[in-house]
């Protein structure tokens, strides 16, 4: 036990946890590793945010009291935006990405280590300032922010919107990193198609995070021009359609599709659990490209119901339903995987089910979005925003529980507790599809996204609702106390306890600062 | 699920839409249901039915992709998108294209505001519709953008301003149905329509037969006061003497008025009707003749009360809108 502990001890000296430690240590470091986890800190940081804005309607919900509309709008609008800006988008590159990348690759570091620190430091920045507009003066114009609303809401709305502007600009360098990296961190002998499908999915989805950080990060700043001249661009003349096609053709493809580094990440993890390499490698690496490019081209689903003409609703109607096709592939690729594999039920095989029910959801509420008729009566209702729940609650969310369970033993050395994940893991996934059930049948009733409040005739629905986000939290509570917890009593990790064959499960747990130095 | 009461998803049936929309809906739900079921039943079957157990190997082959079934699982794919895709296609044509025949209805919205423009002239402020005829709805807002959506006509729209959108249904019983409407907004609080009242169409022609007749309850001037704020000539006539577009209707009546080419004229009854019928016959000094005729919008009845209103808003002499000039 003593010897265990003492060697645990070394290992950690050894690792890049050991290195320059202290604020500044952590503040200056480039080493992709250690940007991964003041990630996961930031990420995680905004998420719980976002969560206790969230407790307020919550309670309202729960009977727990009556609020001013005022400030339920304001607090719906800064939980959103925390969660799709601060964390959706950025979450599992930032974590997941910026760890495994060149881990996966045989690398040393990223190829733009400087890129990654700039990264962060301007995710943090963003996310700051996003936290001093809503202490100034908070706006409550849903997070979608209406241009003609923009104009008028009193609050720092240039303060949020240069804030977002910051967060873009990491976005567009994240992706830029994991592209050149890709490009150019490789080992010698690793082609393309030898690349393992998390990198793949880090890498197309790179290209969406360039897209749309750097067209959202010029959006952001045309807005702040027109909101302080009342002209311009989206000004008080402006047709409120301008800025609504470019805010959904910017924030879509790479909001709604954050599932594709998911998807990456799900297949990697779904191969270790089964023991056996994929059998459909080139359809997923397929698949995962049709769905970055289907991204772009379906982005103006969103616009249908909110004033887009109706040819145009249908060009976006047929693109967004051949989304089907690539996440049908998936599916079926991953069943195989798992059929006749020699599967171990870990939590993050209970997260991987998680992620394939509710990304299952997701799409098939997007096939109801897509179809014509439906989409028209459905596209702007509490349905819609339940499909986002779906994706960033139920999808982004699993991914990055199942990759964090899969990985985390490699991250910091130590083993969590099974049993303790598990619970964690059947909490959030029940409590979810109860929270989200009643708003999906709300929406279909005719209950608008933009409802605020309580809406007549639905009481049960909102208690339901209510009730499923308190087993969520406390599902999410457990999960992320047992990975703290682990860090001071875990027991030491394997190297490779999945007898998996992807580079990372060479090195140490955890890693040392130069990966494969040692 | 599946034996779950149906009528949880939607509300009622009450426009000819409803049951197109509904039933697309229920078929892509329960095909996607079914695919999701055998989906993640089968990841769960196959966690368990291919647990690791001891003697397994460190790695397993990877075996291959069963053709066949992948086949006909990608078939069954594209066809459920191709049927989500054109099964309400019809549907959506439909609604974007309001029949000839259509009873239109223009809306306006503007903060704390909802106003309802019938054929007729006549404005309310809640939504009436009669049941057995399509009917459009023109949007339009003068301030923020909005979203109107009436559930039980399976209908929602856009309202935004500089810009006319357009929906329409067809009721098919009478009732009262909830309307949604308003804004994602901290500080314009919208104050919302609730609800749509669908008459049948007797009912409805004899209710708007009583509410657009102006005169019933109101005395001949307040019925002035009215169409005096409803025809718009409040734009350009001010009640207080100070000068807009057009002279101040304050002390008008009675007194002696002096056109751009040198004429007098005493305002009277005559000289009112004219300048509402042909403006450009007589143009006050100092104004241009901009005003357009309100020939065919005003009878003789509301000309009558726009004289006894201008007369109430007179003292009949002593300071004129000359010396105010």
């Amino acid at each position: 036990m003593d010897n265990t502990s003492h060697s645990a001890v070394d290992a950690l000296r050894d690792s890049y946890l050991g290195g320059p430690g202290g604020v500044m240590g952590w503040f200056r470091s480039t080493d992709h590793k250690r940007v991964a986890l003041m990630y996961l800190a930031w990420t995680a940081a905004a998420f719980v945010m976002a969560m206790i804005l969230a407790m307020l309607p919550l309670m309202m919900a729960l009977g727990g009291g009556d609020f001013e509309r005022r400030m339920l709008t304001q607090v719906i609008t800064y939980q959103r935006l925390i969660q799709v800006m601060g964390w959706m988008v950025p979450v599992l590159p930032g974590v997941l990405g910026f760890f495994l990348l060149p881990l996966q690759l045989g690398a040393r570091n990223m190829a733009l280590p400087v890129l990654s620190r700039l990264s962060l430091h301007f995710h943090v920045i963003g996310l700051l300032l996003l936290l001093a507009s809503q202490i100034i003066c908070p706006i409550g114009t849903g997070w979608t922010m209406d241009s003609r609303l923009a104009m008028l809401e009193p609050g720092a709305f240039e303060v949020l919107l240069v804030g977002l502007f910051f967060m873009a600009m990491s976005w567009m360098l994240t992706g830029i990193n994991f592209v050149v990296t890709v490009h150019h961190g490789r080992r010698q002998e690793m082609g393309f198609f030898d690349m393992p499908l998390t990198v793949w999915g880090m890498y197309v989805y790179g290209y969406l995070l360039i897209f749309s950080g750097a067209v959202f990060a010029a959006v952001a700043l045309f807005m702040t021009a027109s909101r302080i001249t009342t002209t311009g661009l989206f000004g008080w003349e402006a047709d409120p359609m301008v800025w609504r096609s470019y805010f959904w053709f910017s924030i879509r493809p790479v909001a709604y599709f954050a599932l594709i580094p998911g998807v990456g990440i799900l297949s990697d993890l779904i191969s270790g659990i089964s023991r056996r390499t994929s059998p459909g490698y080139r359809l997923l690496v397929g698949s995962m490209i049709a769905l970055a490019g289907l991204a772009v081209a379906s982005s103006g689903v969103a616009l249908i119901g909110r004033g887009l003409d109706p040819g145009s609703s249908l060009v976006f109607s047929f693109f967004s339903l051949l989304v089907l096709i690539p996440a049908a592939l998936i599916g079926f690729t991953w069943l195989s995987t798992l059929y006749r594999g020699s599967i171990t039920l870990s939590p993050a095989a209970f997260f991987a089910l998680g992620f394939l029910l509710h990304a299952g959801i997701a799409v098939g509420m997007g096939m109801l979005l897509a179809s014509p008729s439906l989409g028209s009566y459905l596209g702007t209702s509490l349905f819609a925003s339940a499909q986002l729940d779906y994706i960033l609650w139920g999808g982004v969310m699993a991914a990055l529980l199942a990759g964090l369970h899969f990985w985390w033993p490699k991250m910091v050395g130590r083993n969590f507790v099974a049993g303790v994940a598990n619970l964690g893991a059947v909490l959030y996934i029940v409590g979810l599809n109860l929270a989200l059930v009643p708003r999906v049948i709300m929406g279909t009733q005719g209950v608008p996204e933009d409802a605020i409040g309580l809406v007549s005739g639905f009481l049960a629905q909102a208690q339901v609702s209510g009730l499923g986000w308190l087993i969520v939290y406390s599902g999410l509570g457990v999960t992320a106390g047992n990975l703290l917890a682990s860090i001071w009593s875990g027991d030491a990790a394997e190297v490779n306890p999945w007898g998996a064959v992807t580079l990372e499960w060479t090195v140490p747990s955890p890693p040392p600062e130069g990966n494969f130095d040692g | 699920m599946g034996s779950a009461n149906l009528s949880a998803w939607f509300p009622e049936w009450a426009s000819t839409f409803a049951p197109g929309v509904d039933m697309v809906f229920y078929d892509l739900y329960f095909v996607g249901l079914i695919v999701l079921i055998l989906t993640v039943g089968l990841a769960v079957t196959f966690m368990f039915a291919f647990r690791r157990r001891s003697g397994d190997p460190e790695q397993v082959p990877a075996g291959g992709l069963n053709k066949c079934l992948l086949g006909a699982w990608m078939l069954g794919t594209i066809a459920l998108g191709g049927f989500a895709f054109m099964a309400g296609l019809g549907e959506f044509v439909d609604s974007t294209v309001p029949p000839y025949d259509s009873y239109a209805i223009d809306i306006t919205t503007r903060e704390g505001a909802w106003d309802f423009a019938y054929p007729g002239g006549y404005v309310a402020d809640t939504l009436r519709v009669p049941t057995g005829k399509p009917v459009l709805l023109a949007l339009t807002s003068e301030d923020i953008s909005r979203q109107l959506a009436i559930p039980a006509m399976r209908v929602q729209q856009a309202v935004l301003p500089g810009r006319t959108t357009e929906t329409w249904f067809e009721p098919i019983t009478p009732g009262t149905f909830p309307i949604y409407s308003g804004t994602f907004s901290s500080v314009r609080y919208d104050s919302l329509p609730v609800a749509m009242i669908a008459l049948s169409e007797p009912d409805f022609a004899s209710w708007l037969a009583a509410a657009s007749d102006i005169f019933a309850g109101r005395t001949m001037a307040e019925v002035g006061e009215f169409l005096y704020v409803a025809q718009g000539c409040k734009a350009c006539h001010s009640l207080d003497g100070s000068k807009l577009v057009g002279p101040s209707f304050k002390n008008l009546y009675g007194h002696e008025a002096v056109s751009t080419d040198g004429r007098t004229r005493k305002v009277d009854a005559g000289y009112v009707k004219e300048s509402v019928l042909s403006p450009n016959a007589f143009v006050v000094e100092g104004f241009q003749g901009v005003m357009p005729t309100f020939d065919g919008k005003l009878d003789d009845r509301k000309i009558e009360a726009i004289v006894a209103y201008l007369e109430s808003l007179s003292d009949h002499g002593e300071a004129g809108p000359q010396e105010d000039k």
